[in-house]
């Protein structure tokens, strides 16, 4: 068990600069995501943590240990591939055995501890088999077991549910969750895909173009996201942006955008002030949306009008794919909605719950703490 | 696909009728196929059915003409009886053996090299390496007799006969013809090597292993096509040699099958039931092998000619 | 990779360099020097040596126009026919069920040396109609026995009883009986390599084409050659450079004898028998040089490979 340190760490890849001057502590124990879109540099962080690329610039420490210059070989760290990458010559027992038999383990040690690592993941039938006589799930618990029999110091894994079934993807992600809890270990997990990452991970790092973006609890990700990418980034499905002008009246603030004209809650007055007369951008997540007849309590409602595009009924919801002006947003409502098809429909955000952020830096424009009063927020179509 | 159709249950006439036309329609391909394949067969099979034959039968009428009670192993004694016969072919198995087997195993760790260690210039080098290909096998002996002539250590080697070293050696022959096999083997292996999956290595090496145990443990184990394969060809190759032999081997008990059957061919003249009998023998043992290994080369080529 | 020190490839391809340079690199370079030397490498001599094969001084001792033409057919002529008889018979063989047994039959010939190849084509060829099964059948249809190794004339000579006069050189009927032999042998070589690209070919791919309506001549034009292309390219380059070096058949078969002499059999021939070491040395240099565009246009296909 170790923290893991990236100080100042950059890689090029000839002209390319793959991950850009990364600060980041893994502490010990730790289930950390690095999530982003692809190309982010995610994966090339992680193959920098495992020693399978040199890093151009900076240092990593593994505990106390500066690693720059040691070989994969000798970091003690478990890796599980996307691919799983299991030894196709060898039997599931030989793939989860080989490297403590070339760290020198005894015969009978091995096989003591791969029988048990196979316990553990429920795979003790199949130890004999070769790989290929393994179905995709199977494949993917003898790749966890080869990485936890080594009980290594970190665990490395790197998309390793893609290759999974929708179904089966749901349950191994619990089940990797449940091993993190039970060894303690500190695991570094590379995915792209954010539900994995908000629903596994203790801290999330967002990273893109080789830059992290922010690093933080998922629900702190979720509830405050510091920059547009992050905002648009977190959150199924991804949340919609507009870009109103900022107005202000008196002693209040409001925001111009489509013959709309909403009323800034006090709270967030501070941080726009300095916008007057000038365009944000403005977040909302389509969960923050409502049907006017299915309100839920506590919304602080600005209601627009809007043509409905598409409705998608999943049952327990339906989404709302929405037109005001050539400006197309999502809207995550109750399912008993009257909405249909290319008609008008009134919706209602909860102003609440909105995102700021500067048009050119894309950074979060911050709100006060305080909980924001229901004073007299409307919307004039 | 709608329920509560009946489906109409396919008959029997109708399916052997299609059957009829579409063997009829294959006829052309089966006639092409079978005709290649016969006519490429002819020169063989009339060697082989001749060496059975009497030497006046064989004077005077046809292989076509034979009939199963006029054949006769005579001509199969004669030739085994013949003055190093027998050595020959034992010679033939002992250059064709560690030569394949120096030729793998030289091959496989130049070509891991230029497969999985990045290092400055490689590419070049392998072109290099590649484009030695070309080089005429003729063109090199004249410097490498000299060369030979000039590195001859004129004790006998144990166990096997010859020389230690230079003209007239065993060990002399199998670096030759392991050299001249290198340009082939190592591209045939560094492209095979370099389509295995990278996460294959790279999991190998996280679970702690040596470049030499990645190489040992995981490379070679995987390889095993390519290796049937470059292993087959390289046999074939040395076994069928007789050029490298003629230059490098002069000394008569040392010649292997092709050479002694060459001087057979001088001595003979055309008295052919003892060349073809001496040449059956000589192809029974590569026959064997490619028959034994064929499933090999498939695979093995494949990765030779496409990069995977 | 980390933590490997900048000589560790370098010893992993060590052997292989050391055999590399020592049979391939040193005797090239040592060949140039010696094409500029007299016959028993002594003295300077420039070009001279490289001026008599233009001139061709002495046609009755060396003839190396006849050589140089002959070269060309071989390169030419060997190609065009292998290759696409290769890829047709990979297509067929793939259609029938007894693919393997019929591609063994045409890969046969790759696994016997050239000494009994020569044993089974002089058998072949033999003269006495009653005996030679090719000169057999042409009887049969009505012709005249031919002495296919001996004859140099044009190959009307038997079917027009045309003179050999009317042809110029190098297409003369010898010559060409070798190189049908050598499609014989290679042929089965480039149908195993051509027919392992096939197998690599999607089957969607083939059925979509089917599904759009082309037939089977339009796919094997539009899709199987276009998709085999850089195996072909391969199976190609590897015919031209074995064409350009041919040795073993013709020494084998004719010994260069009646005007069958190619390149490297005159470099022979030049070296070892005639003892005259910088012309033989000449010769092998112009071979090289030919050999220079086929290698360029390997790396050039390797390097695009690289690329992609």
């Amino acid at each position: 068990m170790a923290r893991v340190l990236f100080d100042h760490v950059t890689k090029r890849f000839g002209e390319v600069v793959a991950v850009n001057d990364l600060n980041l502590e893994v502490t010990d124990g730790e289930f950390l995501v690095l999530v982003g879109p692809s190309g982010c540099g995610k994966s090339t962080t992680l193959r920098m943590l495992a020693g399978l690329d040199a890093i151009t610039e900076g240092s990593i420490y593994i505990g106390d240990r500066r690693v720059d210059n040691v070989p994969a070989k000798d970091r003690d760290l478990a890796m599980v591939f996307q691919s799983y990458a299991l030894y196709p010559h060898m039997s599931v027992g030989d793939n989860i055995g080989f490297g403590l038999k070339l760290r020198g383990a005894s015969k009978s040690q091995v096989r003591e501890r791969v029988e048990r690592a196979a316990e553990t993941l429920g795979i003790e039938e199949l130890l004999e088999r070769k790989p290929r006589a393994l179905s995709g799930g199977q494949r993917q618990r003898v790749a966890l077991g080869r990485a936890i029999v080594r009980e290594p110091e970190v665990f490395l894994l790197d998309e390793p549910l893609s290759n999974l079934d929708a179904k089966l993807r749901v349950q191994t992600r619990t089940e990797i969750s449940k091993l993190h809890r039970r060894l303690g270990t500190t695991f570094v997990y590379v995915t792209h895909d954010q539900v994995e990452a908000m629903t596994m991970a203790t801290r999330i790092a967002v990273l893109n173009l080789g830059l992290l973006q922010q690093v933080g609890p998922p629900q702190e990700l979720y509830e405050r996201p510091a920059n547009v990418f992050v905002a648009g980034f977190i959150g199924s499905p991804s949340m919609n942006f507009f870009q109103p002008v900022v107005r202000s009246e008196g002693e209040t603030l409001r925001l111009d955008m489509h013959g709309l004209s909403i009323e800034v809650p006090a709270r967030w007055v501070p941080g726009l002030l300095p916008y007057d007369g000038r365009p944000i951008v403005l977040g909302v997540r389509p969960e923050h949306i409502h049907d006017p007849a299915y309100l839920p309590s506590g919304v602080l409602p600005a209601s627009i009008r809007a043509t409905v595009d598409v409705t998608e009924l999943m049952g327990n919801e339906t989404f709302l794919h929405l037109d005001r002006e050539g400006t197309r947003f999502l809207a995550r409502v109750d399912p008993r909605t009257q909405a249909t098809p290319a008609q008008e429909a009134e919706v209602v955000i909860d102003v609440s719950r909105m995102h700021a952020f500067d048009p050119e830096t894309e950074q979060r424009i911050e709100a006060q703490a305080a909980p924001a009063e229901a004073s007299g927020t409307e919307a004039v179509s | 696909m709608s329920l509560g159709v009946p489906v109409p249950a396919r008959e029997g006439r109708p399916a052997l009728g299609y059957w009829f036309r579409a063997t009829w329609a294959r006829l052309p391909l089966h006639a092409a196929v079978i005709g290649f394949a016969v006519l490429w067969s002819v020169p063989t099979v009339a060697l082989l059915i001749s060496s059975f034959r009497e030497p006046s039968a064989i004077a005077s009428s046809g292989w076509w003409t034979a009939t199963v009670d006029t054949l006769t192993l005579d001509n199969y004694r004669t030739v085994l009886d013949q003055r190093g016969m027998g050595r020959s072919f034992i010679n033939s198995v002992l250059i064709t053996l560690p030569a394949t087997a120096l030729v793998v195993l030289v091959a496989s760790g130049a070509a891991y090299a230029f497969a999985w260690m990045p290092f400055r210039g490689r590419g070049l080098l392998f072109l290099v390496v590649v484009g030695l290909l070309v080089v005429p096998l003729q063109m090199t002996l004249i410097p490498v007799l000299r060369l030979y002539a000039a590195m001859t250590v004129n004790e006998e080697l144990p166990l096997l006969g010859g020389n230690v070293f230079g003209i007239n050696s065993f060990t002399g022959i199998w670096l030759a013809h392991a050299a001249y096999g290198m340009p082939f083997a190592i591209f045939l292996l560094r492209n095979f090597f370099s389509s295995l999956p990278r996460d294959l290595i790279e999991a190998a090496k996280l679970d702690g292993a040596s470049e030499w145990q990645v190489f040992w443990r995981i490379v070679l184990p995987l390889s095993v096509p390519a290796l049937a394969a470059l292993g087959i060809f390289q046999f074939l190759w040395t076994w069928n040699d007789l050029l490298i032999a003629l230059v490098l081997l002069g000394d008569p008990d040392l010649a292997p099958m092709t050479l002694r059957i060459t001087n057979l061919v001088g001595s003979f003249g055309s008295s052919y039931q003892l060349l073809t009998a001496a040449a059956f023998i000589s192809m029974a043992l590569p026959l064997v092998v490619f028959f034994a290994f064929q499933r090999f080369f498939v695979q093995g080529i494949l990765a030779g000619a496409t990069k995977g | 990779m980390l933590g490997r020190r900048w000589w560790v490839p370098w010893l992993w391809m060590l052997p292989a360099l050391l055999l590399l340079a020592t049979f391939l690199v040193y005797p090239g370079i040592d060949t140039f020097r010696r094409s500029v030397l007299d016959a028993r490498s002594d003295g300077f001599v420039g070009l001279d040596n490289y001026q008599a094969i233009i001139e061709n001084p002495n046609p009755l001792v060396a003839d190396t126009h006849s050589a140089l033409a002959n070269n060309a057919m071989w390169l030419v002529l060997f190609t065009a026919v292998t290759v696409p008889l290769g890829l047709v018979l990979a297509v067929l063989t793939g259609r029938v069920r007894y693919e393997a047994a019929a591609k063994s039959a045409i890969f046969i010939p790759m696994a016997i040396s050239f000494v009994a190849a020569s044993v089974i084509w002089r058998f072949m060829l033999e003269f006495n109609p009653s005996v030679g099964t090719v000169n057999a059948v042409v009887t049969e249809f009505g012709g005249q026995p031919t002495a296919w190794l001996q004859d140099t004339g044009a190959p009307q000579t038997w079917l027009t009883e045309r003179g050999p006069d009317e042809i110029p050189g190098p297409v003369q009927l010898n010559n060409l009986v070798l190189i049908t032999v050598g499609v014989w042998m290679w042929t089965g070589f480039a149908l195993v390599v051509l027919s392992a690209g096939l197998k690599g070919i999607s089957t969607e791919m083939l059925e979509a084409a089917r599904v759009d309506g082309a037939n089977e001549w339009q796919i094997f034009r539009h899709i199987i050659v276009p998709t085999l292309r850089p195996v072909i390219v391969v199976v190609t380059v590897t015919l031209l450079i074995n064409a350009l070096k041919i040795f073993d058949l013709v020494w084998v078969i004719t010994g260069g004898r009646f005007q069958t002499d190619v390149v490297a059999t005159l470099f022979f021939k030049q070296s070892f028998i005639n003892r005259d070491f910088g012309a033989g040395a000449a010769l092998a240099v112009v071979l090289l040089l030919a050999v220079v565009p086929l290698m360029l246009l390997n790396i050039r296909r390797f390097q695009s490979e690289e690329a992609a």
